[in-house]
């Protein structure tokens, strides 16, 4: 019996962790979206690639 | 050696990798700055601790910016280089010249990173060590030798305080 209370309680904990993990992810995209509609108009900042002659 | 010699041994530096990477950066860093070559190279980096609090879901994100430090002696000048971890590519330098920073000094807590003030808005924060393992987040480099003269060069030529 507290064989099965003990593992009803993890799998309690592994339901919260994935639903907070789930949270956090919806909640950034949202914040994501509402960023880059306000970040659309700023030039994205210069960016060089590694020369494409000194490549291995 | 023994198995458990082997074992407790701890990590090994790749330096072969760690070469090509320091060779990497010197090219990145030649492309984007100006008599490059004039230059001092150390890897860096930036860390940017943010907190959230998204209802029942809190703690903290880490942002970290990996950085070609280059530095010149003659000059008093430091220039920064923002890149990533596979040195794939680079951003534009920022000049840190002595006589126009604001102030620059070493930190002591909770990091060592070593601080520039260009003005009053803002502030620059490089963290710097002698290898990082973790090549998913930092540049792996080898540089024990550079980051000690990349020290002594702050601490006693750069640093204002």
């Amino acid at each position: 019996m507290p064989l099965k209370e003990i593992g009803a309680f993890l799998l309690v904990l592994v339901a919260v962790f994935l639903f907070g993990n789930l949270w956090f992810h919806f909640v950034e995209a949202i914040l994501r979206r509402i960023k880059s509609r306000f970040s659309r108009r700023r030039k994205p900042p210069a960016w060089h690639p590694f020369p494409s002659d000194k490549e291995e | 050696m023994g198995l458990f010699g082997k074992l407790f041994k701890g990590p090994e530096i790749d330096m072969e990798k760690s070469r090509a990477n320091a060779e990497k950066m010197r090219v990145l860093f030649d492309h984007v700055v100006k008599d490059g070559a004039d230059y001092r190279l150390i890897f860096g980096y930036t860390e940017d601790v943010s907190r959230f609090n998204y209802g029942f879901v809190h703690g903290s994100k880490t942002k970290i910016g990996n950085l070609i430090v280059g530095w010149n002696e003659a000059s008093q000048t430091i220039v920064v280089v923002p890149t990533v971890p596979d040195l794939s590519g680079c951003g534009e330098p920022t000049w840190y010249r002595r006589a126009e920073i604001l102030k620059a000094y070493r930190n002591k807590y909770p990091t060592d990173a070593f601080v520039i003030y260009p003005d009053k808005k803002g502030y620059i924060a490089i963290n710097a060590y002698d290898w990082l393992e973790d090549e998913r987040l930092y540049v792996y480099v080898s540089q024990e030798q550079e980051l000690a003269a990349f020290t002594d060069f702050f601490m006693n030529k750069f640093a204002t305080k």
